[in-house]
């Protein structure tokens, strides 16, 4: 089972290399990144991922996208929008990830986008930069989005991934600390470690649902 | 006021904390106050009460904090909230927690001899980094501020950049100019030697 941070941003948008945020993943426990724009490469025995992250894009073009993306081995992560855009972009296939659900409308993610999400094996993120850095009203608000999450995963049992976004080292956290996060909106540990083995679950290749015999 | 007998007095727990990035200058009362609004943001007066953090000190790149017992878990979520210390970015590496203090100084030995005896990792594991000229890892050479004068300059993305800290595989540069300088967290393979191409007079 694959530790993997879902999200670092590495230089020139961060202040630290790709090899040197691999680095301290293994120091902090993981296993492997996705790294926004980043190469495909193993680091100490770190693998690095590559990433794409589509934000601020209609529907119909992150569908190109995701089109391009595949078979590449990339991680197509895209920002979630309101209700019908996530209902659209949980749809599509290619598309791994949704991010930003903590930005996203109140009613953006409900019972009927966790249910296709599900359905097509796309991971919801929950990232933890807003926890860890937000204060005040931003930081409520992602843990009350969070809490939302978690009881329509426990309902639905769509894919969970954990990422921290850092663009610097110091940003990065520890699967010990990730896990100590997680647990403000009722994450637990078994929880914590299926979510960060997520990116491997919807990387995974597709079986085929008709088995021939 | 006469002292508690030990069986009254209230149990305590400290954690032992590393402070990234390496070489930063931390005052423990800027890292109190720091620590302390992590703690109230994040859970409020009533648990900070309860929980009575405090900083003992700092040790040799380590912080010391100390809280009641129960409420460590609490005070090591909180300190994975602190980002900034008086507007320095910092990270907290929770490395032990412990009953007494002693322990955590053995602790603090022990993690400083590891730290000087890190093995770097073979040359050819760091392959495919976004660097070109690999550079022979050197023994740690931390500078509390300012670049260090190693007498190479070395460039990253095409600027000039000065080591401030390295041990091992990983290196902190900071940009060199009038502005727009900024600490970047690199590896000896990211960097390329400047001038590496120029032929030196007398060949």
């Amino acid at each position: 089972m694959k530790i993997t941070d879902a999200c670092v941003v590495p230089y020139p948008v961060g202040d630290s290399s790709v090899s040197r945020l691999a680095l301290e993943a293994r120091s902090l426990g993981f296993d492997s990144i996705v790294a926004l724009d980043a190469q495909v490469q193993s680091v100490c025995g770190i693998d690095v991922i590559p990433g794409i992250y589509v934000s601020g894009l209609p529907a119909k073009d992150v569908q190109n996208r995701a089109k391009k993306c595949r078979g590449t081995g990339t991680v197509v992560s895209v920002q979630a929008g309101d209700n019908g855009f996530i209902r659209t972009v949980a749809n599509t296939r290619g598309v791994h990830i949704l991010r930003g659900i903590y930005a996203a409308d109140k009613h953006a993610f409900d019972h009927v986008t966790a249910k296709i999400a599900a359905d097509n094996n796309t991971a919801i993120d929950i990232d933890l930069a807003p926890v860890i850095f937000g204060r005040g009203h931003q930081r409520q608000k992602a843990i009350h989005r969070y809490l939302d999450v978690m009881v329509l995963e426990r309902r639905f049992e769509f894919p969970l991934t954990i990422s921290t976004s850092a663009r610097s080292v110091l940003g990065m956290r520890a699967v010990r600390e990730m896990t100590g996060l997680c647990s403000l909106f009722g994450m637990d540990e078994t929880g914590v470690q299926a979510a960060l083995a997520g990116v491997a679950r919807v990387t995974a290749p597709e079986e085929n649902p008709v088995r021939v015999i | 006021m006469a002292v508690r007998p030990p069986t009254l007095r209230e149990k305590r727990r400290y954690v032992l904390a590393r402070i990234d990035p390496e070489g930063v200058q931390v005052d423990p009362k800027d890292l109190y106050y720091a620590m302390y609004e992590a703690v109230v943001s994040l859970f409020g007066d009533l648990v900070a009460a309860a929980m009575q953090p405090s900083v003992i000190g700092i040790e040799s790149g380590c912080a010391l904090f100390r809280c009641r017992r129960g409420t460590e878990r609490e005070l090591m979520i909180a300190l994975s909230t602190l980002g900034a210390c008086r507007e320095v970015p910092v990270a907290l590496r929770i490395l032990a927690v412990s009953g007494t203090l002693e322990s955590l100084r053995e602790r603090i030995a022990a993690f400083q001899e590891k730290w000087h005896e890190v093995p770097v990792p073979a040359a050819d594991q760091l392959s495919g980094s976004d660097g070109v000229s690999p550079l022979p890892p050197g023994p740690e050479s931390p500078a509390a501020d300012g670049a260090v004068s190693t007498g190479t300059e070395y460039q990253f993305g095409g600027a000039p950049v000065g080591i401030v800290t390295r041990r091992g595989h990983k290196a902190d540069v900071i940009e060199k100019g009038f502005k727009n300088t900024r600490r970047l967290y690199l590896t000896t393979e990211d960097l390329e030697i400047l001038h590496a191409t120029t032929i030196p007079d007398g060949i």
